[in-house]
């Protein structure tokens, strides 16, 4: 055992948690508290029904007066949750707060065994391994950061808007990134939203243009977050904003460029409006875009040359249009072809990451048909076919130009299913009745739910289900199963699916079948993930650090989740969640500074012999080279305790508070001694 | 998809509807929601009183007896369709209605002649067509190439050719038989046969439910296969592919194995400078239920039609995972009176139907029962003067060049 340095003996008290049933009813407690007792430098072993409880914590206090402890174990749950709450009763008690092990016999042993004795023998081994190590702790201090009050919202969907607003209303000065030329994410392109049937436009558009005009809010969109170094509370962030080929400060929106482009009529296909409009080569995506700026697309604009690149990758002007546009645009001279890429370089304190979702690509579900007849349509697609700025300006007109009588709409495409995503994407059975209710309200037509189950548990959810089913729209409780041509050429698809309350497959012909596509993460979500150095959960969406108790931040301190980035979830929840971010957000900031972990690694100076191997390997670059004395140095604020520098080091010359040496040996040889 | 097995073992014995909880493939029944993908998406999904998601219903309710004495698993053909959609990734065709279709028939007091007959002749003559296992390698007299049989050459050959009853007595078959040899040859492969000693691989029968016949025939084929020395198998009939896939594993086989569309498919940079023969066909292929939604091979058989000069590929409404079924699987191949005498609609005419909808000359085929089902089907249909039948094989060995 390692002994406490200078005089003094070690006097260690041991306390075993029940947690209820949960631990003691897989662990003997009082048996591994009796055997803890016998360890040598022991003075006090306990167990104890909750640990973590005011007279829980008072235990140990009393017992570091009563019987002058000077070193506490306590075998409990993981450190995640309590090791700081011990940590304080130790201090409380009166000594170093560091001069404290905690021994996880619940995630690690009772949660996960089911054989009594074999795990009450193995939380044996745990503590014992804890009681040698802790002997050897040294006291150590947290250290206190300033924190930078500004913040970076990534994305300004509704999720993004909203904790952006709330922020800069606090005062908090915010940088809003989207990397689309407008901001509003989906929300902007829906007619309506469910269940209260608000336009979506009446309720976005305030809050838009509130984050285009908001002095604290520096928005930059068509923009994307290219780097992120540093830590929780000092964060440097590089931003890519892409040429629009129109200067943002000049344009002033009056689009008379879009009029008077050499393309007299739209040609090209409009994003925003799901490919089913037409736009020229400059546009702006939508009425109420925000920033009210005009840009232009290189890809098909007739000034730049068609698939040429420069060696920097931007693309080859050709002077060869008459740029009426330029001409048209006039004194306000907002177009630019010579418009270059810029990284714009920031320090923030937070982050808050909104990047949404995307939605399942249907295609692969081959036998819905989508991209095979023209009249499958997405749900997407269809919220802006019913939309009165929409491509149809609100009419439900057909690829083929017909109007639709019958149209079968598709729950759980994507969704549900082990060959595809196995969630349930949780919105898609509202917007389905959302869609019914306003396809009905637009073509009279008759229209048929095909669902699995009806998923409605919000408020005010499941009487809009009643109030769709009362309007005279059909539920067929059946998957469809099969989407083909109906014979003899008549221009109707067969949906084929069984009714299965009636126990008979049904054939029904129809006119428009639209899919009601699931929610999935972002296709560069892994990219984004890895920049701010977050987690994805299974199904790839970001993973917060609590399902329960910490639902918006992640496992890097200073970094945010919140919307459809986190899972599927509809408008309410999002901008709960986003309000939610910016509330952890701002408690960070206020508090003015974080505290800092003290198991951070030191390098023993006179050992370090110059080799600079550790450099490269710390991923948080908290690692520099002091060239007058050849010896290479760490940052205390910027090393995150990974221990990757301790394990490279050829000489041995790096420790690591916590994690030295000597205490994970002894730990190694408690946790082998025979029980 | 996986390699799970009907019989697998896992210490718990033979998995039986009783026992399915202990097997993880039998658990996965329990978790169907009722969603009736199964039923909408099976060929005879109107015509079944119990489609799978009834019959998972049942089993939960305790009321599996009375699907036991209904005939209506007698119209799955095993096409493997439901199982390809099961949004939950319930093993259908491969670990459910077996063991069903076993009770059923347990239950039978009048199975159908023309099934009972075919089980009959392949236990008593190794192929369902009773004829003389002594003439099983009859057709390589009437190859174009030399067939090596394996017992007369006496050395190890890399490709062991597992031929196939259809394949090896149906004259149509037979045609598919000779044009494997010639693209054996043109690829420069080894190859050698088992001959007469073959007998069939007796997947039918296991999807039947006759778990006792098909056991039998796996153990004598098992036996013959350890006789010769070889390096992988290959065949061109795809439920004996199947068979060699999921259900030999468990008696040990372990060999190297292919379907010949894929094998070629493999081999195509050696064949392809070799097929000079311009085939001005307009060609729709049909995707088999067991290449392509049990094994997913929709790619290869269509990279080989388009490697054919002249070639126009177009497609049917429904391919690939949504392909419809010729009805010869599952002992489908020998139902066709009892289906008639129901007033189903064969399924071998749905499919020719939508084939002629696409006015291709030639719908292509990989699986030796298509050939005859088709051809028959199109007489009925009054196609056979716009379209033939052809396999793959056939296809690829008329453009080799002579
Ligand atoms: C068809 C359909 C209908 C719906 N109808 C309703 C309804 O009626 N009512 C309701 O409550 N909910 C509805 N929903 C759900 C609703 O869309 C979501 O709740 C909401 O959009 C989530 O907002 P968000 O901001 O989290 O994500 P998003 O709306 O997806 O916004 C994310 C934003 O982030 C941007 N972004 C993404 N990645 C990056 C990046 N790397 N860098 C910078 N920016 C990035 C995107 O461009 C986008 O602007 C519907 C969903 C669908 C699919
Ligand atoms: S340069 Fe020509 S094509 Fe391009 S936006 Fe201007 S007018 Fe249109
Ligand atoms: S919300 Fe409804 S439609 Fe969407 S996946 Fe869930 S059950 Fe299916
Ligand atoms: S498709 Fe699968 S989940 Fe749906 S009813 Fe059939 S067996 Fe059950
Ligand atoms: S395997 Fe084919 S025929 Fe049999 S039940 Fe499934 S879908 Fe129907």
């Amino acid at each position: 055992m390692v002994n406490i340095k200078g005089t003094e003996q070690p006097r260690i008290g041991v306390y075993i948690c029940h947690c209820g049933h949960n631990i003691a009813g897989t662990i003997d407690v009082a048996a591994v508290a009796k055997y803890a007792e016998k360890l040598p430098g022991v003075v006090v072993s306990r167990d104890y029904k909750y640990m973590c409880s005011d007279p829980g914590q008072q235990l140990i206090q009393w017992d570091i007066k009563g019987h002058k402890l000077n070193r506490i174990v306590v075998a409990s749950c993981s450190p995640l949750l309590h090791e700081h709450t011990f940590r304080n009763a130790t201090e409380k008690g009166g000594i170093n707060p560091f001069y404290f092990q905690m021994v996880n016999i619940r995630e690690h042993n009772s949660w996960v065994h089911t054989d009594h004795a074999a795990a009450t023998q193995k939380a044996k081994a745990q503590i014992h391994g804890a009681v040698r190590r802790v002997a050897g702790h040294r006291a150590l201090e947290t250290k206190r950061v300033p924190i930078h009050p500004d913040v970076l919202v990534v994305g300004a969907g509704i999720a993004g808007i909203h904790a952006a607003l709330t922020l800069a209303n606090a005062g908090k000065k915010v940088y809003l990134v989207e990397r689309e030329p407008s901001i509003g994410g989906h929300m902007a392109k829906f007619d309506k939203t469910f269940p209260t049937l608000d336009c979506a436009a009446c309720i976005l558009t305030p809050k838009m243009s509130q984050v285009g005009n908001h002095p604290n809010i520096t928005l930059w969109s068509y923009s994307e977050v290219v780097k992120m170094d540093g830590y929780v509370g000092n964060y440097k962030i590089a931003i890519k904003r892409k040429p629009r080929y129109v200067n943002e400060e000049l344009c002033i929106g009056c689009q008379e460029c879009v009029a008077h482009c050499v393309f007299k009529e739209p040609k090209f296909p409009d994003e925003f409006n799901e490919g089913l409009g037409k736009r020229r080569p400059v546009y702006i995506p939508f009425l109420q875009s925000t920033p009210q700026v005009v840009l232009i697309d290189p890809e098909v604009c007739l000034n730049f040359k068609r698939g040429a690149k420069n060696p920097d990758g931007s693309p080859v002007v050709s002077d060869k249009c008459k740029k009426t546009c330029v001409e048209a645009c006039g004194e306000n001279k907002a177009i630019s072809f010579h418009q270059k890429e810029e990284i714009k370089e920031i320090q923030v304190g937070t982050v808050i990451v909104t990047t949404g979702f995307k939605t399942f690509d249907a295609k692969r579900v081959p036998y819905y048909g989508y991209g095979k007849y023209p009249n499958v349509y997405t749900a997407l697609e269809v919220e802006r076919l019913v939309n009165a700025s929409g491509p149809t300006s609100g009419e439900v007109i057909l690829r083929d130009g017909k109007k639709p009588k019958t149209i079968a709409i598709a729950h759980c495409v994507g969704s549900r299913d082990e060959n595809t995503n196995r969630y349930c994407s949780r919105v898609c059975c509202m917007y389905s009745l959302k869609l019914a209710h306003l396809l009905k309200e637009h073509t009279d037509a008759e229209i048929y739910n095909f669902y699995i189950d009806i998923r409605t548990p919000g408020k005010g959810f499941e009487e809009f289900y009643q109030s769709v089913a009362t309007e005279g729209v059909h539920f067929v409780r059946g998957k469809i199963a099969d989407v083909y041509p109906e014979a003899g050429n008549t221009g109707k698809l067969i949906v084929q699916a069984e009714d299965t309350l009636l126990g008979r497959v049904r054939k029904l012909p129809v006119d428009m079948v639209v899919l009601s596509v699931g929610l999935e993460p972002q296709a560069d979500a892994q990219d984004v993930r890895r920049m701010f150095n977050m987690s994805c959960g299974s199904e790839g969406f970001f993973l917060e650090r609590h399902p329960k108790l910490a639902p918006v931040s992640t496992f890097t301190d200073g970094v945010f989740i919140a919307g459809a980035c986190q899972a599927p979830k509809d408008i309410p929840d999002t901008v709960a969640q986003a309000g939610a971010a910016a509330a952890e957000a701002m408690a960070l900031i206020d508090k003015g500074h974080v505290e800092q972990e003290p198991n951070t690694a030191f390098i023993i100076e006179e050992e370090c012999s110059g080799c600079k191997s550790c450099i490269a390997l710390c991923p948080y670059t908290a690692i520099t080279f002091d060239e007058a004395k050849k010896k290479a140095v760490i940052n205390e604020a910027l090393c995150k305790g990974c221990g990757t520098c301790v394990a490279s080091c050829p000489s041995g010359s790096i420790k690591q508070n916590l994690f030295e040496d000597e205490e994970i040996f002894s730990e190694i040889e408690g946790v082998l001694a025979q029980v | 998809m996986s390699t799970a097995t009907a019989s697998a073992d896992n210490g718990n014995g033979v998995m039986t509807l009783e026992n399915l909880a202990k097997f993880p493939e039998g658990q996965k029944v329990y978790s169907c929601m009722q969603c009736g993908t199964c039923a909408a998406t099976c060929p005879y999904g109107e015509d079944s009183e119990f489609p799978p998601r009834q019959i998972i219903t049942m089993l939960q309710a305790g009321l599996i007896e009375e699907v036991f004495k209904s005939s209506s698993l007698l119209n799955c053909v095993a096409c493997y369709a439901c199982m390809a959609k099961c949004p939950r990734g319930i093993r259908l065709t491969e670990v459910l209605l077996p063991l069903v279709k076993e009770q059923v028939f347990a239950h039978m007091t009048d199975v159908p002649a023309e099934l009972q007959k075919a089980l009959q002749n392949t236990l008593r003559y190794g192929n369902p067509m009773g004829e003389s296992p002594r003439k099983r390698a009859l057709w390589t007299k009437t190859s174009p190439v030399p067939v090596p049989v394996l017992a007369e050459i006496k050395r190890p050959v890399d490709v062991l050719w597992f031929v196939e009853c259809y394949t090896s007595y149906h004259p149509r078959g037979q045609d598919n038989s000779r044009a494997t040899a010639k693209l054996f040859h043109a690829a420069g492969v080894d190859f050698a046969i088992l001959g007469n000693e073959e007998k069939c691989a007796g997947e039918c029968a296991r999807l039947l439910g006759e778990k006792g016949l098909f056991d039998t025939l796996t153990d004598y084929n098992m036996k013959l296969l350890r006789k010769y020395p070889f390096k992988r198998i290959v065949t061109g009939a795809a439920h004996a592919y199947d068979a060699f896939k999921y259900q030999f594993p468990a008696v040990g086989f372990d060999f190297e194995l292919h379907h010949t569309t894929p094998f070629f498919a493999q081999h195509l940079d050696k064949l392809k400078p070799r097929l000079t023969k311009k085939l001005n066909y307009a060609i729709t292929y049909h995707d088999s239920c067991c290449l392509g939604r049990h094994n997913g091979f929709y790619d290869e058989p269509r990279a080989l039609l388009q490697a054919i000069p002249g070639v126009k590929l177009v497609e049917m409404t429904h391919t690939g995972v949504n392909s419809i079924c010729c009805g010869g699987g599952g002992g489908g191949m020998w139902l066709d009176t009892y289906y008639a005498a129901k007033g189903y609609e064969r399924l071998s005419e749905r499919r020719v139907k939508e084939a002629l909808d696409t006015g291709a000359d030639v719908l292509a085929v990989s699986c030796p029962y298509e050939i005859s089902r088709f051809e028959d089907a199109l007489k009925v249909q009054g196609g056979d003067k716009r379209m033939v039948v052809r396999d793959v094989v056939e296809l690829l060995a008329e453009a080799l060049e002579d």
